[in-house]
């Protein structure tokens, strides 16, 4: 379970958040949410498709990173083997949440005390001596605050997405050298031959948008495909 | 002369017009500026109310729906639709009584593997055998639960488990108005028809109305509900009664509020039979849909309506019951002997009618429509054929509903009324239905009994009665080689069946859950 609390100076004064990777710190997942404007970094070391929540049925990007639940093919010895980690792990404990009622909605930092990171005793302290917040708390802010961007743009990017049907379903058959076979469903990419039917009119108000960009970025990604894939046949299971 | 049919006139709204409007103009484009102009136009009365039949549907609506552009989260919404996944029969065996569980499901999803397999003889086979929809399919558990057939993930008119809807029959024809009128160009006349006008050959040539003169036309569609304003009245096509053989001709309905705001809903009708005929019971997102439909000669209306409130106050409570009037709607069980004639063909109600059960009504509308829509003739030279072939089918059809409906009252055991028993007296059995009963003794009902490819109703339905209602096939013994073998993988089938039912159970959200998301968050397209 998680409870979720308003980060505060006095309550959580003594707080620590263990660093690091592993699955014991909660990074056993099989993907990550991502957003246009980190796609970029992404697909340079994931694939990126589309899958639903499954609590309203909306679309999201995703950075894949294992091929069944809870694996996450990126982790190695508590470490993690890829030049960049996505945000939505990075920030980890940490979240946005919306205060205020109405149209005084404003984000305030959270934290999920239950998660694995948050430590009385070990890792990184969020603030110092004077009560101020610690470089490693401000750096998590800075983060939290683009992931936060990055996500309200992303809702309009899903949305242009699904105007123009750019989506359409993939299953992954994969069969492994080890023999098994993987059938992944719940998957979605862009459905390259309607993007590339798209007329100038359209092409410019994705363009102007900064959607045009992300998109090819989401059909260069599939390349990675072929990395996790190799990650998954050098697993001894 | 160009005898070019380019001009449809639909007479009557209500679901029947609307969702005829709606299939045929989704498959012919409307074009008044093409080379060969494309017409539709719909009278509806604004003075005859619509009468709301079938308020549940097979899963072909989901296609119909589909085919006319409507979006399923745009019809959930607007139509207070729920999802349905079969029937659920109470008391059509014995009558019920103490701690006797007489209740038996007809769901929407065919029995496992049921185009390799007939499991029907493993089943027979078993002892200490679950009940035959609950051992061949994981359904029967989902809507026991009050289970959805899909997830919110799930792309509209897609499914984890088949489902049709219950809907509200009104709201329907509302969206069907809208969608048709604003999106697929067809014409909107309010008017009453006042008279039909002859052309010299015979044909209906035009309807003159109260308030928008004369309406000429190619093809008319009498719509016109119990009316038959243009197959019965005008062209005086003669009703052929089937009251011989299924009794009811009375139906009681009544609505019923929730007892709570998130009350469970049902993902199945209840019909649960009475002394003289049967109580449906449907679930919407805002209320329940209550009816007794029953044979007047058999029962008296003071009684059939005590019988109604009874059930009402059983499954609702006293408070629920309390005040209620139920609508009285008396119909004619049976159909025209022609439904298309010269250049009139009827849909709906004015073509013909037998009670609820199976919820047969608004199907025939969408094989109706969709028959017209695909072979619309060209010309009239060429209507007379494509007219003869659908009088044949959609005889075929009412046979098939007839037969279908009547073996749920012969399997009956019950002896508790005259109803019960004239149900059963061989004068009332259509001979079709005798013989593939006798037949079924010695083996049961699959591919082989497919009497053709458009038949109504699949050969698994008769399954799930048959089994459901305790029917008994003894296969004469060929020792077959392969007798083991078979017996075998039906066992697998019946576990891999189990298995699935678990799963599934776990995975799919309450009725009422999905119902609240779909409002929420909509389905996604894809």
């Amino acid at each position: 379970m998680s409870q979720y609390e308003v980060l505060n100076k006095e309550k959580h004064r003594h707080l620590r958040i263990k660093t690091g990777y592993g699955a014991a710190l909660g990074d056993a997942v099989m993907y990550a949410m991502t957003y246009p404007t980190e796609f970029r970094d992404i697909q340079s070391c994931y694939p990126i498709l589309f899958t639903k929540d499954p609590n309203t049925g909306g679309f999201f990007a995703a950075a894949v990173l294992g091929f069944e639940p809870d694996q996450n093919l990126f982790l190695q010895d508590n470490s993690w083997d890829a030049s960049y980690v996505p945000a939505v792990l990075q920030r980890q404990p940490f979240l946005i949440a919306t205060g205020g009622e109405g149209d005084n909605e404003s984000p305030v930092v959270s934290l999920d005390l239950d998660h694995p990171r948050v430590s009385q005793d070990e890792g990184e302290a969020l603030f110092d001596a004077e009560g101020g917040a610690t470089e490693f708390l401000n750096q998590k802010i800075a983060l939290l605050d683009k992931l936060h961007r990055g996500l309200q743009h992303s809702r309009g990017f899903i949305d242009t997405l699904l105007k123009h049907e750019l989506l359409e379903q993939i299953t992954l058959d994969i069969a492994f050298n080890d023999g098994r076979k993987e059938s992944v469903q719940g998957f979605y990419c862009i459905a390259e031959e309607r993007l590339y039917q798209l007329k100038g009119d359209v092409l410019e108000s994705l363009n102007q948008a900064g959607y045009l960009q992300p998109v090819f970025m989401a059909v260069a990604s599939l390349s990675r495909m072929r990395d996790i894939i190799e990650r998954r046949n050098r697993l001894r299971l | 002369m160009d005898d070019r049919i380019s001009r449809i006139i639909i007479v009557g709204g209500g679901a029947a017009g609307w969702l005829t409007a709606g299939v045929i103009a989704a498959e012919h484009r409307i074009d008044s500026q093409a080379q060969h102009p494309f017409e539709l136009l719909l009278i509806e009365s604004p003075d005859v109310p619509t009468i709301g039949v079938g308020e549940g549907t097979w899963p072909s609506m989901r296609a119909t729906l589909q085919r006319i552009g409507l979006s399923e989260t745009d019809f959930v919404r607007e139509c207070d639709a729920s999802f349905k996944q079969g029937t659920y029969f109470r008391n059509w065996q014995t009558g019920g009584g103490q701690g006797d569980d007489d209740s038996y499901s007809h769901p929407f999803t065919v029995p496992t593997d049921y185009a390799e397999a007939n499991l029907a003889p493993h089943w027979l086979a078993l002892t200490d055998a679950p009940q035959f929809a609950d051992a061949v399919t994981p359904q029967t558990g989902l809507f026991a639960d009050y289970l959805a057939p899909k997830q919110i993930t799930t792309p509209e008119y897609a499914f984890v488990v088949n489902y049709g809807y219950h809907l509200d029959a009104g709201k329907f024809a509302e969206l069907l108005r809208q969608h048709c009128t604003e999106k697929l160009g067809v014409k909107h006349v309010m008017a009453n028809v006042s008279q039909i006008n002859a052309a010299e050959n015979g044909d209906i040539q035009s309807v003159t109305t109260d308030r928008a003169g004369d309406i000429a036309g190619d093809l008319f569609i009498d719509c016109t509900g119990t009316n038959s304003l243009l197959l019965g009245k005008h062209f005086k096509i003669p009703f052929q009664s089937r009251q011989a053989i299924l009794f009811n001709d009375t139906a009681l309905a009544a609505q019923v509020p929730y007892t709570e705001e998130d009350q469970a809903i049902q993902s199945c009708t209840h019909s649960t039979a009475q002394t003289a005929g049967w109580i449906w019971d449907i679930g919407l997102p805002t209320r329940r849909g209550t009816g007794h439909v029953y044979s007047s000669a058999h029962i008296s209306e003071d009684e059939a309506t005590a019988q109604l409130l009874a059930y009402i106050k059983e499954t609702a409570g006293d408070k629920a019951a309390a005040g209620l009037v139920p609508r009285k709607i008396p119909f004619q069980p049976g159909h025209r002997r022609e439904f298309w004639h010269r250049n009139c063909v009827a849909i709906g109600m004015s073509s013909g009618f037998i009670e609820p059960l199976e919820a047969s009504a608004l199907v025939m509308i969408e094989l109706a429509a969709g028959m017209i829509a695909e072979q619309l003739p060209p010309t009239r030279d060429v209507m007379d054929i494509v007219a003869k072939r659908y009088n044949q089918k959609f005889l075929r059809h009412w046979d098939q509903i007839v037969e279908f409906l009547k073996l749920h009252y012969v399997l009956s055991a019950r002896n508790d009324s005259g109803y019960w028993q004239d149900n059963r007296t061989a004068a009332s059995i259509p001979e079709k239905l005798s013989e593939q009963l006798s037949l079924w003794r010695f083996r049961s009902p699959w591919h082989q009994d497919a009497g053709a490819v458009d038949d109504l109703f699949p050969t698994a339905s008769y399954q799930y009665i048959l089994y459901g209602m305790g029917f008994s096939t003894v296969p004469r013994h060929t020792c077959s080689h392969h007798q083991d073998e078979r017996q075998r993988q039906a066992s697998e089938l019946f576990r891999k069946n189990a298995a699935r039912a678990t799963q599934l159970r776990q995975a799919l959200p309450g009725n009422r859950e999905l119902l609240n998301k779909v409002r929420e968050f909509g389905f996604q397209k894809l």
